[in-house]
């Protein structure tokens, strides 16, 4: 850290004490190094400082202190991202939503609640159901994701075959910009006036400023649930009952696959007593009105058994199927169980390849010797490998690493993409260039440009290389350090 | 009607890209006669019109079927009318995929035919007859059912465009679930042209349903009109659209749109109609001006009725519809759209003074926004574009012109066209 | 506009990377020795997923990473990777509730009830405390685990000053801490009535089904003698030939919480022994704190050859009487309870031992009475052991936040299988101002075993407030 930096961040500091009580200020070594790892362990960087603000007011003074003295910005929720959006800078501030956790309002003739961020996504639905809403984006992760970094990393989860994903379901948002500037983005009721500058936000993983504010759509709780957990003996099977599924016409709330090794992961973890040798499941969900579920599940049904299903479970109960779905949403972390260490990716395919893809894996994992589990979201083909190794083996995290390069390869090469949910973080922005030619990214960045032309907020995230925005009128003081230094570019 | 020069070395090199010619009175926009028509026909075509453009410091005005021309601002000049009908190729339609990907100048209608061979259907209505689908895309217009489905917004998956500059991007890609990078889709629509010129798209889309039927049924008032709707939207009858017309006299009629498989379609519009009440009446055919907006082509911009876009959460329903009976006897509005998501279109007939307009778009504009949403004029005569604030109060207008002084700095894409002079 | 450069470049500020923790002893100078740190193995378990969060009593409070148990275990780390020891670090550990709420949540099957042990032993041995903290700490453990001094707080408090530890708990503040609980437990008093010691043996009423031992307790003996009558007479009405050994003594679990090794492992050879000499096929507990630790207790002395093996066998033996009572099934005729009941999950019973289904389908099993669940059933009330005296703040908003959940519920009856939380909730409710009855499970069970109106469990058990 430079003395610049230094006085910097102890700028901010003080900003944070004036604003804050001492708890909420982290400055002590041992405590700030607790945040220097998002869900993503295998990246980590201690924090300069570490604030928890509780009120959005406080939030845009932190932010605006930052931009005043030049210092980086990085923001979390509940920690849990997979690509380590939330990965501190060192130089940097860390700004922590988790105290913000308000549900400010529901609105049942709106459809409509208002949150704060650090509201924890399955929270959300508690305080609906009562009214008979829900809502609808379910990143697996939901008990304890925030709303906030979902809202940063447009979340998908299970059930965005049917439902979409967190860009369909929010409607407002207040932002603090990287200047700390508090700004209202979108409003209560839809297609807001002007460029939707919201839908550039959501998704764009805290490089765009902060949200203290969010007002997300909520979705009329499905008259009728079913779920079923069909057993396959091959991955082959359940992909091709899965296209049998979508080509009749039928669109599940959810369709999630996983194979043999997952499942083995996941009934270590959970018991959740899927079908006893399996070499692969689905989890089928439907929902909506009881007399087309019930004629949709007769399909579905058919279509499995056509398909080469050996057992077809239909959770008789809500806490049968919440078992089934816990098994599903506990699968990377059950992982953790049959593995010690593993890396997950997050690769898009179009359905149709899916077969295609997976042999290719399978080719992959058993030329490299690098074991590969599979979990995903079949219905929209959203790939989940899970590349295990033990990192106390000389050589395997490397070999991991190749293996989960590859995939995403395979990925863009049938059209996909390199990541559907989890988001580019710091974790994938090396292959944000095999996806998306130079000028695209630098189109991307024209927006990063007009958010925040000194590059303060969640730097060294999603794009490859640090870019500097070129004229900015009334802003520009003398070439940037990193220009100086060559490690960036003016453009 | 302005009209525009070009010099001739500058008109040489966009020939030298494409077809040109002079415009014809057609190709005015909004009362704007550019200096000459770009037609080319292919998104490496359009970036070399916009890369002679840029060398020649002209603005370029795009242009998709022309359909909607007229809405927002008049430009504040169009050198190049840059015509986007040759780019209207299918590109891929991967129907076990459910995606397909156009050129934005094909028409939404020839898109719906392409892929309805396949049993499937791009959930967007087409509110404007003839619109394209860049179009669509950059007047983000849509229709009933975007209740179930959302607007173009939410459907949009990839996006190609060309920058001022003459630089080809694109954006997302062909899978439905995809983070990576900044949503650039998002931003093009409704952005009027003024960012950049989408030239390709690709969507995800729907399986066509089996049944569908219409329950439709009067409403006596504003406050009846409210309870229907939220006794609708709040049950289990899975709407695809809810949708209310509001003529200036008396009355309404609120229709309800269900989709699905043919049982279940039936049950749920009887659960409606039980809903509705004793006057309630089913059909498996649409109502007339269903998904068509509640005011007519405009030949003459002098004899342009005003059209609006009014938005609120649901609540603010009956709300709206009473601001809208009330002016009526200075102004006759007429209201339809999507009550079940709290978009309505308002049409006041040509002719009518301008200053009952303006007072007209003050009291819906503010009743839209105690009720959490706006009122936009889309389109008028021009002077009712000269006395009224067409967008109203923009929060972050200030975020927005960064936008376009990133993606248009020297301000020659559809210059004024847009919000704050954008 | 520039050209990209070909290699993603990266501005030096993305730190290390590699695998969480490294396996090994402790660095040098970090916050802990060798003996039994917290378990590195253990540590790399966790994925840092977060599951643990919203399940963790002190993060739904404060929401501040380094209170929530992927925080402590992270700190954990930091203390084997050569961070040292210091005040903040202990602050969050002792922050903790141990309610093991995070080992039910945990997808990964992180152990953080044997992490969170290892750490607060090498705590109490290595960590300076304040002089405060210590009387503190010092008085709790000459009281708690000793019931005959238990006894003598109940009442006015008149014994204390024969203890003479009188002048010294004003010092520390204990009384002002104790004072809520001890009115909870005082205004239970007028059932408990007298403390009736049991026989040391309990004959089965009809055919003998199992040979059981019991475990009376500290705080169950001294503040609920009528649990234990309750329990016996339940297992003697179920089958269960019932054998109560004198001088049993304390089983040692809140030694254990509280990183005094030492002392646990002294209380715990003493249950060994006792019951070793009994000839018992179960050991029934009826308080979860004791049941947890004493499940636990091959780990407690591992290190002790002459115990390490029959600590092994006998912790096989330990059950809740829930666990027992649901393994049995029933014999004994129940008689119809027309009651309301919302059950409290213990934390050392529903997350400590898994023991959730089994005291909700004996309950069920009376005819006439509703069971209903308490919202947020995952989060502790804050009793804990003795957190609720060290830490009473925290303590009393968790309280305050079960007992508004209980009191949602609307049912008549609060029962639970641990006396410390029947403690802090009678207190929370008393500060709600809308008092209920509460019972120990096995009370309920034995009053519809003996057909006693419901209306006893009612208004026996009122608080007044």
């Amino acid at each position: 850290m430079t003395s610049t930096d230094r006085a910097g961040i102890a700028a901010v500091a003080r900003r944070a004490a004036e604003l804050l009580p001492d708890a909420d200020v982290i400055t002590d070594r041992a405590r700030l190094r607790t945040y220097e790892c998002d869900g993503l362990t295998h990246y980590r960087v201690t924090p300069a400082l570490v604030v928890v603000p509780e009120t959005a007011t406080q939030l845009a003074a932190i932010v605006a202190a930052c931009a005043e003295h030049g210092v980086p910005f990085v923001a979390r929720g509940s920690g849990t991202g997979l690509s380590g959006g939330a990965l501190p800078h060192a130089d940097g501030v860390l700004v922590v939503t988790s105290r913000m956790r308000a549900i400010r309002e529901v609105r049942r003739e709106d459809q409509r609640a208002v949150v704060e961020p650090g509201v924890i996504n399955l929270d959300v639905t508690r305080a609906a159901t009562p009214l008979g809403y829900y809502y609808a984006p379910d990143p697996s992760s939901q008990q304890v994701c925030s709303i906030g970094g979902n809202l940063a990393e447009n979340s998908g989860g299970a059930h965005c075959l049917k439902y979409g994903f967190t860009a369909n379901h929010v409607l407002a948002a207040d932002l603090v910009t990287p200047d700390g500037d508090l700004v209202t983005l979108g409003g209560a009721a839809p297609d807001s006036p002007g460029y939707d500058l919201l839908g550039a936000v959501i998704g764009s993983e805290g490089t765009l400023g902060i949200a203290t504010s969010v007002t997300l759509r909520l979705t009329r709780l499905p008259e009728e649930v079913r779920t079923v957990l069909v057993g396959f003996e091959s991955t082959d099977q359940a992909g091709a009952a899965t296209s049998a599924i979508i080509a009749a016409g039928v669109l599940p709330a959810a369709i999630e696959m996983m194979d043999a090794l997952a499942i083995e992961a996941a009934e270590a973890a959970v018991q959740c007593n899927y079908p006893a040798g399996a070499g692969a499941v689905l989890v089928i969900e439907l929902d909506g009105a009881a007399d087309e579920v019930a004629q949709e599940y007769d399909e579905v049904e058919r279509l499995c058994r056509d398909h080469g299903a050996f057992e077809q479970r239909l959770a008789t109960d809500p806490a049968d199927r919440a078992l089934i779905w816990k098994g599903r949403k506990s699968a990377f972390a059950a992982v953790g169980r049959i593995s010690p260490d593993y890396i997950v990716q997050d690769g898009v395919i179009p359905r149709t390849a899916l077969p295609e893809v997976l042999h290719a894996i399978a080719e992959l994992s058993s030329s490299s010797g690098v074991r590969v589990a599979n979990v995903f979201h079949a219905g929209d083909g959203n790939l989940h490998p899970l590349v295990l190794f033990d990192d106390a083996v000389e050589g395997a995290g490397a070999a991991a690493e190749e293996v989960s390069g590859a995939i995403l390869d395979l990925c863009i090469q049938h059209g996909g993409s390199i990541t559907g949910e989890h988001g580019v973080g710091v974790d994938k922005s090396a292959y944000m260039p095999r996806m998306y030619s130079e000028e695209d990214l630098d189109t991307m960045q024209l927006v990063r440009c007009a958010f925040d032309p000194h590059g303060i907020s969640n730097p060294g995230k999603v794009f490859p290389t640090p870019r500097l925005c070129g004229e900015v009128p009334g802003r520009h003081k003398g070439p940037h350090p990193l220009q100086e230094a060559g490690l960036a570019e003016v453009f | 009607m302005t009209s525009t020069d070009v010099a001739d070395a500058a008109r040489r090199a966009v020939a030298e890209t494409c077809e040109v010619r002079d415009p014809e009175p057609l190709d005015g926009v909004d009362g704007v006669v550019p200096g000459l028509v770009a037609r080319p026909t292919s998104t490496q075509g359009v970036a070399a019109v916009l890369r002679a453009a840029a060398a020649h410091r002209l603005t370029v005005v795009p242009r998709g079927r022309g359909t909607k021309l007229s809405w927002g601002r008049p430009p504040t000049s169009a050198d190049v009318l840059l015509d986007l009908g040759g780019l209207d190729r299918l590109l891929d339609h991967a129907a076990g995929d459910l995606i397909v990907a156009v050129e934005a100048g094909m028409s939404l209608a020839d898109l719906q035919q392409q892929v309805a061979d396949a049993g499937q259907r791009l959930c967007v209505d087409e509110t404007v007859p003839g619109a394209s689908v860049g179009g669509t895309l950059a007047a983000n217009t849509s229709g009933p059912r975007r209740l179930v489905a959302g607007t173009v917004r939410d459907l949009l998956i990839g996006i190609t465009v060309v920058r001022a500059d003459g630089v080809v991007a694109k954006a997302g890609g062909r899978v439905v679930k995809n983070v990576a990078g900044y949503d650039l889709g998002k931003l093009m629509v409704g952005s009027f042209g003024t960012l950049a010129v989408v030239t390709e798209a690709t969507f995800r889309l729907h399986p066509v349903p089996a049944a569908r039927r219409w329950v439709t049924a009067p409403v006596e008032d504003a406050r009846h009109a409210q309870r229907l709707a939220q006794e609708v939207i709040h049950s289990q009858s899975v709407p695809a659209a809810v949708e209310i017309d509001w003529p200036p006299a008396a009355g309404g009629v609120l229709t309800v749109l269900l989709e699905g498989r043919a049982a279940g379609v039936e049950a749920r519009a009887a659960t409606v109609r039980g809903l509705l009440g004793d006057f309630a009446t089913e059909s498996d055919e649409p109502p007339a001006g269903w998904s068509g907006y509640p005011w007519g082509s405009s030949g003459d911009p002098a004899e342009r009725p005003t059209a609006l876009k009014l938005t609120f959460v649901l609540s603010g329903l009956a709300a709206v519809l009473t601001a809208a009976r009330e002016l009526v006897g200075d102004v006759p509005i007429t209201l339809s759209g999507s009550v079940g998501a709290g978009v309505v279109q308002a049409a006041i007939p040509a002719g009518t003074p301008v200053e009952a307009v303006a007072s007209a778009v003050a009291r819906l504009r503010e009743t839209c926004s105690r009720h959490g949403g706006s009122a936009v004029v889309l389109d008028g005569s021009a002077a009712v574009k000269q006395a009224v604030d067409l967008w109203g109060p923009l929060p972050a207008l200030d975020l927005m012109r960064r936008v376009k002084d990133q993606f248009d700095p020297d301000h020659r894409l559809s210059p004024g066209r847009f919000v704050g002079g954008i | 506009m520039d050209g990209h450069t070909d290699t993603p470049a990266y501005d030096g500020h993305l730190g290390e990377t590699g695998s969480i923790v490294d396996l090994g002893l402790p660095a040098p100078g970090g916050a802990f020795d060798e003996h039994h740190p917290p378990d590195a193995a253990l540590i790399g378990d966790c994925v840092h997923c977060g599951f643990c969060l919203p399940t963790c009593p002190t993060y739904v409070l404060w929401g501040e990473e380094m209170d929530s148990p992927r925080g402590r275990i992270y700190l954990m780390k930091e203390g084997l990777e050569g961070e040292p020891l210091s005040d903040a670090m202990v602050s969050h550990w002792d922050a903790c509730l141990g309610c093991m709420s995070c080992v039910t949540a945990c997808p990964s099957g992180v152990q953080y009830d044997t992490l969170i042990e290892q750490t607060r032993a090498q705590v109490e041995r290595r960590h300076h405390r304040s002089a405060a903290d210590r009387a503190l700490r010092g008085l709790i453990f000459s009281i708690f685990p000793h019931p005959r001094r238990l006894r003598l707080l109940r009442g006015p408090l008149r014994g204390l000053q024969r203890t003479g530890l009188d002048r010294a708990l004003r010092r520390t503040g204990l009384l002002e801490r104790l004072s809520p609980q001890l009115a909870a437990m005082e205004s239970l008093a007028p059932r408990l009535g007298r403390p009736m010691p049991l026989p040391e043996h309990i004959r089965a009423s009809g055919e003998r089904r199992a040979v059981v031992g019991m475990l009376t307790g500290c705080v169950q003996g001294a503040f609920f003698p009528g649990v234990n009558a309750a329990t016996a007479r339940v297992l003697q009405a179920e089958g269960c030939d019932v054998f109560v050994p004198p001088g049993q003594g304390c089983c040692g679990a809140l030694s254990v919480h509280n990183g005094r090794e030492a002392e646990a492992q002294r209380y715990a050879r003493r249950i060994v022994d006792t019951f070793e000499a009994a000839g018992v096929e179960r050991l029934v507990v009826n308080a979860a704190g004791c049941g947890s630790t004493m499940k636990d207790y091959a780990r407690l002395l591992a290190d002790d050859p002459a115990y390490a093996d029959r600590a092994r066998t006998l912790a096989e033996k330990v059950r809740d009487v829930a666990e027992v009572l649901d393994e049995l099934g029933p014999v004994a005729v129940r008689h119809p309870l027309e009651v309301s009941v919302a059950y409290h999950d213990a934390c050392h019973l529903a997350h400590a031992q898994g023991v959730r289904a089994q005291p909700r389908r004996l309950l069920a099993g009376i005819p006439g009475l509703e069971l209903r669940e308490i919202a947020e059933p995952e989060l502790c009330c804050g009793s804990a052991g003795i957190y609720n005296i060290l830490n009473p703040e925290p303590a009393r908003e968790l309280g305050d936040r079960k007992a508004a959940n209980i009191v949602a519920t609307g049912a008549e009856l609060l029962v639970t299988a641990n006396p410390g939380c029947l403690m802090q909730v009678a207190s929370a409710i008393a500060r709600s101002g809308r008092p209920m009855g509460m019972a120990h499970t096995v009370e309920v069970l034995d009053a519809s075993i003996r057909g006693v109106p419901a209306d006893s469990l009612r208004e026996g058990t009122r608080p007044s407030a």
